[in-house]
This record gives structure tokens, C-alpha cells and sequence, in this order.
């Protein structure tokens, strides 16, 4: 329990969501891909975000549940998302099928780009935390002086 | 840190760190004590708070609050009915702070979104810097206290 406690949390959470970024630029950039390497078109991908007790070494562990519920936060797995691939009629497509649909990717770039803005303010929320325990830890250097 | 310390070292030092009565104890301004408790405890709050913003987007999360008030009661002894009386102006009163655990629970109040998380950003933000005005406000108030003392130490002289 000290100042780099609270800093560590904000740099998981700085952590997930530039994860979180990394897979919203993926999907936008696949928002047209047809081809992958498992097949068929590009599905969604989605980080799976999961609390984590933080803690700086194992003999913490042996420490009181104060500090239990201090949690940082881990992408634990990015799953893709199951929803069915967009279907638009475009006979001369390479991918095209018999009836001359292409399965076109699942991702709706409006929803991207909410995601998007909703992962800028919380990496800016916790970009502020971490300047806030930098300011109360300078500010305790102060003290005596 | 303390990783070759055995883990009654760490009860002793975590005992120690919630005390901050030190100086209280040897007859000095009792004010510095509960400043002193104070600050940690605005630390301890502080790293919940950092521990919801980080999990803002974690499903299920729920927001975690500290009961910061009620500690710093407790740890003062103020409002408690084992508090002993100061009956004569030669009476050192020992408030102790040993026994400072704050409490932590789930935000009972929290508005579950539709992945299960109650973390409300903008009332974290707002605890954040709330938070951090009142560690700065204490800290401050310490360093007046501190620079009293060296005042009075150096007859005076010293600068404040």
C-alpha cells in the first residue's frame, strides 16, 4: 500500500485500453476484408477485460484484504465476436457465392467508433489518476521542508 | 519489498504504518498524529478510486468504496465510549490508532450497466480530485505544524 500501488493500477488500466484500441483499429482496418487465414470473412474481435488484485510481489499475498481490493485490471483473452458475417450482393466478387452474396466482416464501424471514444476517456480517466498520485506523492515530499 | 522479512515482520510494519502516532505518544502536538493518519488513509482511498477508474470497462465490476470518515474516527477515538478523560491539564490522552482498518465494500448504491459494471467515470473522477485536494489540504496543514515545531526548536530562528 503506497503511491506506486495506485500507480500501478492506472498502468493496467492504461495497459487494457491500448489493448482495447489495438483491436478497435483492427476491426476498422478488417471492416472489408473477405479472406483470413482460418476463412471466410474477418470476424470482430473484442478484449476481454477482467480485475486483478494488484500486487507488487508474493509477500504481499500474506498482506490484509485492504489491499485485496485494490484491482487492476488484465486483458484476460480477446474472443471474437459470433455474430453472422454481413451479407451484400455483389455477383462480381471473387468471394461471391453461388447465389452471389458476399459474407462480408461483422463489424459496424459506428460501433467502432464509439468503442473507440469510450476507450480515449478511459485511458485519459486513468492517464489523470496517475497524475493525481503523482501530485499527492510530490506533495508528501513537501512535508518538513 | 519486504520479501525476506518473515510475515510477523510484516504485521509490524503494517501495525506501524496504520499508527502514525509516534510523535503523538511523546507529547507533541496530537494534531500531527491525526494528520498523519490522515494522509494514509487519503492514500488508501486514493488507490481504490485509481482501482475503479482502471476497471471502468471490466464486466462485473463493481465499484469499491472506502469508508474514510468512520476510520479516521475510529483512529482518532473520537465519538467512541472507551475514550479515556483528560481531567487535569498534566493528562496525556493516548488515542490510539492501533486498531485502523479501514473498510472497503462494494458501492451498495452503484447503477449496474448492461455488462454488470457500476463504475460511474465522471462520480470517480469528481472522489479522484476530491481525494487529492484534501491529501494536499492535510499535507499541507502538516508542513505548517512541522514548521511550527522547527520554529520553536531553533528559538525562533529558523525559518518557518
Amino acid at each position: 500500500m503506497d503511491f506506486f500501488s495506485s500507480m500501478r493500477v492506472s498502468a493496467t488500466g492504461l495497459d487494457a485500453q491500448t489493448t482495447r484500441m489495438n483491436t478497435i483499429s483492427s476491426n476498422i482496418a478488417n471492416s472489408e476484408t473477405t479472406r483470413t487465414e482460418e476463412g471466410g470473412p474477418y470476424r470482430r474481435k473484442d478484449p476481454l477485460l477482467a480485475a486483478e488484485t494488484d500486487r507488487e510481489s508474493f509477500g504481499e499475498i500474506l498482506q490484509n484484504e485492504l489491499d485485496e481490493n485494490v484491482q487492476g485490471v488484465r486483458v484476460q483473452e480477446i474472443v471474437q465476436d459470433q455474430r453472422a458475417p454481413r451479407m451484400v450482393y455483389n455477383p462480381s466478387h471473387p468471394d461471391a457465392n453461388e447465389e452471389g452474396y458476399v459474407a462480408m466482416p461483422n463489424v459496424n464501424t459506428v460501433e467502432e467508433m464509439a468503442n473507440m471514444i469510450s476507450a480515449q476517456r478511459s485511458y485519459e480517466a486513468n492517464i489523470t489518476a496517475l497524475n493525481a498520485a503523482k501530485a499527492m506523492a510530490q506533495k508528501a515530499l513537501e512535508i518538513g521542508r | 519489498m519486504p520479501s525476506s522479512g518473515s510475515s510477523e515482520d510484516a504485521a509490524c510494519n503494517l501495525k506501524s504504518f496504520w499508527q502514525g502516532n509516534t510523535m503523538e505518544n511523546s507529547g507533541f502536538d496530537p494534531t500531527i498524529g491525526a494528520l498523519n493518519t490522515a494522509l494514509n488513509l487519503r492514500l488508501a482511498n486514493q488507490n481504490v478510486i485509481s482501482g475503479n477508474i482502471a476497471n471502468a470497462d471490466t464486466p462485473g465490476y463493481k465499484t469499491k468504496k472506502m469508508e474514510f470518515e468512520g476510520a479516521l474516527r475510529d483512529a482518532l477515538g473520537v465519538g467512541t465510549e472507551l475514550t479515556p478523560r483528560e481531567g487535569d491539564p498534566r493528562h496525556i490522552v493516548h488515542r490510539s490508532t492501533d486498531a485502523v482498518e479501514p473498510e472497503i465494500y462494494d458501492d451498495p448504491n452503484g447503477v449496474e450497466s448492461l455488462d454488470g459494471n457500476t463504475v460511474n467515470r465522471a462520480e470517480e473522477m469528481a472522489r479522484l480530485t476530491e481525494n487529492q485536494l484534501l491529501y494536499d489540504a492535510a499535507a499541507e496543514m502538516l508542513k505548517k505544524k512541522l514548521g511550527m515545531l522547527k520554529y520553536s526548536i531553533s528559538e525562533g530562528g529558523g525559518n518557518r
